[in-house]
């Protein structure tokens, strides 16, 4: 302290010209305008500078605070996205898009539409009710449909229900159901255990197809006109006596949330295939003669 | 007061008046101004205490900038000017002369003289209109502000000594 006082006291003049001269410059650079505007800007990039490097700082110590925050509007935001998405959903009431069309190919043959009252997964032959009968105008050992796909044949009738062997069922009818653009075709089985998988057999050895295709009716039958949904080859295997293929086809109908589906009642199909059939024949016969 | 102080005051005044009311108009060719004020500071005698110089110096320009609307111009400059005023009239200075040496035409010679009171003017002028232009755009005007001032305000000066020489 002593020394600084000494110090001071030997140079007090300097220190006198530095207050006197930063004094003189204050007020060169405050009155007068053009000083004044150079100063500023040059001041201001100089602050402006410091300014910027210090909230950079200070902006990273608060990143995990932000992150944070951000976290939890994201969570209020999807929860909201949900339950908004629900009220959508309940209050319009539309099927997507690919049920729309699968219904809209359905609709030029005969419809009733009717609901699931009662449905099973779980058993090796399990069994669906609906509610429509005979004074519907629903009749044995017809198809039955939904909007994205097969479900199954109706098996008895009653006068207001019915009963339906949907294809999770091990004595289902054999579906005739051919690959999309090719005319390989098989048989619709179902083995039990896996409600979304069900098989197809008897598809040829010289058949070409990828894994991906859709598998749909091929109008063979005289239940399900041609075009109606199946589902997807997941796999390929080889059948038991190595003659042909079984392919594991993913079923697009999701029998677990099935409520409305319609039931084909167009009896034409029926007589078509009939028709079609008595051509084929006796062409063969002629033919031959 | 001492008389010495009172004779200071005097001039204070006298150069003040001088140079806002007469001297601050004149713009000889538009680039030459008389800095008449800065022979004030010159006039300080050998070991007069620094921070009455410095004061002094700083109180001049401050009034003078007063004068001519430009705050802070005048006051920085001078107070420059006085901070080294005293070392380097003590370069001029003969070895044997007195403690209180005044500086002037009879004190130590023409020559000597000379090149003290030019080497001021022209540092002054130097300073001055460096913070006066506060750029160096114009060069050209820079340097013929200076050189224009320092030769006006040396033949002020100069006009001023011979007459006091001759009393």
């Amino acid at each position: 302290m002593k020394n600084l006082l000494e110090f001071l006291q030997k140079y007090y003049h300097w220190f006198l010209f530095l207050v006197l001269e930063a004094l003189s410059l204050i007020l060169l650079f405050q009155y007068n305008s053009f000083q004044n505007s150079v100063w500023f800007s040059s001041a201001n990039v100089v602050a402006g500078k410091v300014y910027e490097w210090s909230s950079a700082v200070s902006a990273f110590f608060s990143l995990n605070k932000n992150n944070e925050d951000l976290m939890l509007r994201n969570y209020y935001l999807e929860r909201q996205v949900t339950q908004l998405r629900r009220l959508y959903a309940e209050s319009t009431q539309k099927t997507d898009s690919s049920e729309v069309k699968e219904l809209d190919y359905l609709s030029q043959y005969k419809l009733v539409p009717a609901k699931v009252i009662s449905n099973e997964l779980h058993r090796a032959n399990n069994l669906m009710t609906i509610d429509k009968g005979k004074a519907d105008g629903i009749e044995e050992g017809m198809g039955v449909a939904c909007g994205k796909g097969i479900v199954g044949v109706t098996y008895l009738t009653s006068d207001h229900y019915s009963v339906v062997i949907p294809v999770l069922n091990s004595n289902s009818s054999r579906i005739s159901c051919a690959i999309r653009g090719h005319q390989y075709f098989g048989v619709l089985r179902w083995y039990g255990k896996d409600a979304s998988h069900a098989f197809v057999e008897d598809i040829p050895r010289h058949a070409r197809f990828k894994r991906g295709e859709w598998v749909e009716t091929n109008g063979y039958s005289s239940i399900f006109p041609a075009g109606v949904l199946v589902g997807q080859i997941v796999e390929v295997y080889n059948s038991r006596d190595g003659l042909s293929y079984k392919l594991k086809v993913r079923l697009s109908t999701d029998f677990g949330n099935l409520r409305d589906v319609v039931v084909i009642t167009d009896k034409s199909i029926a007589e078509r295939v009939r028709l079609k059939q008595a051509a084929k024949d006796s062409l063969r016969l002629n033919v031959s003669e | 007061m001492s008389a010495d102080a009172l004779k200071r005051v005097v001039l204070f005044i006298v150069f003040i008046l001088a140079q806002g009311i007469v001297l601050g108009r004149i713009h000889l060719l538009g680039v030459a101004t008389p800095l008449f004020y800065v022979y004030f500071v010159a006039l300080f005698p050998r070991n007069y205490p620094k921070w009455g110089v410095l004061l002094w110096s700083f109180c001049l320009g401050i009034l003078v900038d007063t004068f001519s609307n430009t705050p802070g111009l005048a006051s920085t400059s001078l107070t420059l000017l006085a901070f080294i005023q005293p070392w380097f009239f003590e370069l001029f200075v003969p070895r044997d002369s007195v403690d209180d040496l005044k500086p002037s035409l009879s004190s130590i010679g023409l020559l000597k003289y000379s090149y003290y009171i030019t080497t001021l003017v022209l540092f002054y002028c130097l300073v001055f209109y460096s913070l006066e232009m506060f750029n160096f755009f114009n060069g050209l005007r820079w340097a013929m502000c200076v050189v224009g001032s320092t030769v006006i305000t040396l033949a002020l000066i100069f006009t001023f000594e011979i007459a006091r020489s001759r009393q």
